[in-house]
């Protein structure tokens, strides 16, 4: 009774919120956990499978690349959205999906899962799969400290034994919190990639073993603290990744690699020709390798065949802000989200990695959603925009100023800086650029704002199309 | 002209955005046509403090206060020689802390510090977490104008700290006009003795405040005899600190 009251009133406030064009994506849910605290425990066994990604960076585009997948083989999916991954969007995400007797409509619930949330969301939800992505520093006033979230995960996993838990192999902190786990799974990315123009800026996290302490040794570095390490002074190294990307081409989009499945139970070692498959979406950024490959790899322990996922994966558009592609005054003008030191950088890195005139906005809020402490701006690598091929930076939001500043002590010119707090005025000012290429980087809050805007001055790059060449303008 | 600059600890305490400040300092310093050297000393190096004209330390995770705490026993008498040296030493959030006589974890365990600092610290469960903004003191306030510095009388920063520092003889950066502070009651924030400066304004406090950089490169020149500086175009830093400050007042 109280569970029928509870969805009842989750289904009447997100109504309300539709109504009003109040995008509460927690909200509904956040009102019926009140009237019934169990919610999510009794719709969760609904569904055939329940999976759920968590992790620092990539959350987002994982869990919809796989509901995409998924989606294309045929499945229904049900699917929560970036920022309503605490427990109440995950239940609204539910609440949405369920008719009103309380039936999922949905096969398949597929959530992304806030870091700080999972000892409230997993044992609701009682997951078949989890992917945990990597851990890198966040804003140290949202979620006090990485190691915390860490030793999260590792203890919530042990009361769900028969959870399938699928790791990056790359991330040391990833495998610690993970590898005690019976039934792991580890997806990495293979051999140094071509030597990056860029340089060096990235923050490591966790230099030291996790079982003996010593400071860990790398073979190579990906990025952050992702690549092939091992102790000096135990058997902790990297494990061998059951899901491979090798073979990988940045440089342009599409992202273009080689994914090879070790089959365990195949009796001859190495890949037989059936487990490898060439895949390609149209994404920008070898960080994305990661996501591409965490969701395939994740589709793959579903059930999705390697040639399903192989055509799936080429009309997967990314959401908003995810290096998402406009045309902007005749010129190809990219959206992309902010958050981290370590997501900064691998935009940093993908925008100069292409060559030709470049004028960006940095627009920087400190609203909860952001990130009250803009701190993190100095453990990112600006320092790399120092750089001929950066025409113009207009610095924008509400801490424009801080973000001028960290440009100025990172070798940007004074010249080429402009101060512009507003959001609109700063997209004018960026179409004033004779730049050939316009990128918008925004933190959490002006995010929605510069991507509406965008489209009312701008025109969407059609879905699939090559988001380096503009073919609309 | 050339000085030295020693990075401690920057493998343990390099919590968010701390080295912005080495950043600054240098940056600062080449603008003018002074060379800066910095070296990184962590645990197990030995090093002469003393030939350092500015040492940093940065905020710390909890999970190393052990290595560095023990680290500090040997370390120690060397940092408070060369204070007495004329060496300029900035220390921020847990590297505060440890510079004071004793402080306290979370979980009640009792550390010692160096004891540079007449100052101890308590851990409290609740974190003093926001901007904040300082009136800067006052004697520092004319040492800023008499070394050619900045002219900006207030300190703005951010604070995140469970640790609740009282002070005894030291004296402070200056007093909290919004936020918290040292303690959150006394209306006091960081510590001073002689060139040695403790504060909880973590990330990047200098470049925020052009004139405590300024300040504290001047102390470090003065150890070579100089003491006037040439003035920067400041107009992005002092535009970023006005913006805090009109907030937050
Ligand atoms: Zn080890």
């Amino acid at each position: 009774m109280r569970f029928r009251v509870a969805l009842l009133a989750g289904k009447l406030v997100n109504f309300l919120c539709r109504f009003f064009r109040y995008s509460g994506t927690s909200l509904p849910g956040g009102v019926a956990l009140k009237i019934c605290p169990q919610l999510i425990y009794k719709m969760a066994p609904a569904y055939d499978q329940v999976v759920a990604v968590t992790g620092t960076n990539g959350k987002t585009i994982t869990a919809n690349l796989i509901a995409h997948i998924l989606r294309s083989s045929g499945l229904s999916v049900a699917n929560n959205y970036e920022g309503a991954n605490m427990i109440a969007g995950v239940a609204t995400a539910l609440i949405k999906d369920c008719t009103l007797n309380g039936r999922a409509r949905s096969q398949v619930a597929v959530l992304e899962v806030d870091e700080g949330s999972v000892k409230k969301v997993f044992p609701a939800v009682q997951p078949d799969l989890v992917i945990v992505t990597n851990y890198f520093r966040d804003q140290l006033d949202r979620f006090c400290e990485l190691d915390h979230n860490i030793t999260l995960l590792r203890r919530v996993m042990t009361d769900l034994p028969s959870t399938r838990i699928l790791l990056n192999a790359d991330d040391p902190l990833v495998v610690a919190a993970g590898r005690d786990h019976s039934a792991v799974s580890y997806y990495g990315v293979d051999g140094k990639q071509s030597e990056d123009k860029t340089g060096d800026y990235d923050i490591r996290e966790g230099k030291f073993c996790p079982d003996c302490g010593n400071s860990l040794h790398y073979h190579y570095y990906h990025y952050g603290q992702l690549g092939d390490y091992y102790c000096p002074g135990c058997t902790f190294r990297r494990p061998v990744p059951d899901f491979l990307a090798c073979d990988i081409k940045v440089d342009d989009s599409p992202l273009d690699f080689t994914l090879t499945v070790r089959r365990w139970n195949s009796s001859s070692e190495g890949c037989s020709a059936a487990d490898t498959v060439r895949l390609r979406a149209y994404i920008r950024g070898f960080y994305n390798v990661y996501n591409i490959l965490a969701a395939s790899s994740a589709a793959v322990i579903l059930g999705v065949s390697e040639k399903a996922i192989q055509a799936s994966l080429l009309d997967f558009a990314p959401a908003t802000g995810r290096m998402e592609g406009f045309i902007y005054r005749g010129r190809p003008c990219t959206l992309a989200l902010v958050k981290n030191p370590t997501g900064l950088n691998e935009v940093l890195k993908t925008i100069l990695r292409k060559e030709g005139e470049k004028a960006l906005i940095i627009a920087i809020n400190d609203l909860a959603a952001d990130g009250r402490d803009v701190s993190w701006l100095w453990d990112a690598g600006f320092e790399m925009l120092d750089n001929q091929s950066i025409n113009k930076v207009i610095c924008s939001g509400r801490r424009a100023g801080d973000v001028a500043v960290r440009l100025k002590y990172a070798g940007v010119p004074l010249s080429k800086l402009i101060l512009e707090p507003g959001c609109r005025e700063s997209l004018e000012t960026l179409g004033l650029q004779g730049a050939e290429e316009y990128y918008v980087l925004v933190s959490y809050t002006s995010l929605n704002k510069y991507a509406k805007l965008l489209q009312k001055m701008g025109k969407d790059v059609v879905r699939g199309a090559d988001q380096g060449m503009p073919s609309l303008s | 002209m050339r000085i030295r600059a020693c990075h401690l600890y920057p493998d343990l305490f390099n919590l968010y955005g701390d080295r912005g400040n080495l950043i600054v300092f240098c940056r600062r310093a080449e603008w003018r046509g002074i060379q800066v050297q910095v070296d990184e000393v962590s645990f197990g190096q030995k090093s002469p403090f003393i030939d350092y004209d500015f040492i940093f330390l940065g905020g710390g995770a909890e999970q190393y206060v052990d290595i560095v705490v023990k680290d500090l026993q040997g370390k120690g008498p060397y940092l408070l020689e060369a204070v007495e040296k004329e060496t300029v030493l900035l220390g921020i959030g847990l590297g505060f802390q440890v510079l004071g006589h004793h402080f306290s974890a979370q979980n009640g365990t009792m550390f010692p510090g160096i004891g540079l600092f007449d100052a101890h610290t308590k851990a409290r469960p609740d974190r003093l977490k926001g901007n904040i903004l300082l009136e800067v003191a006052a004697d520092l306030q004319e040492e800023v104008e008499r070394i050619g510095g900045v002219p900006l009388t207030t300190i703005v920063g951010f604070e995140n700290h469970s640790g609740r520092t009282f002070l005894g003889e030291a004296k402070p950066i200056g007093n909290v006009l919004k936020g918290w502070g040292n303690n959150g009651e006394d209306k006091t924030e960081g510590a001073v003795y002689k060139n040695a400066f403790g504060t909880y304004l973590h990330g990047p406090l200098l470049a925020q405040n052009p004139h405590l950089a300024d300040l504290l490169l001047a102390r470090a020149l003065s150890r070579k005899g100089e003491v006037k500086l040439d003035s920067l175009n400041d107009e992005l830093e002092i535009y970023a600190h006005n913006v805090m400050k009109k907030r937050l007042l």
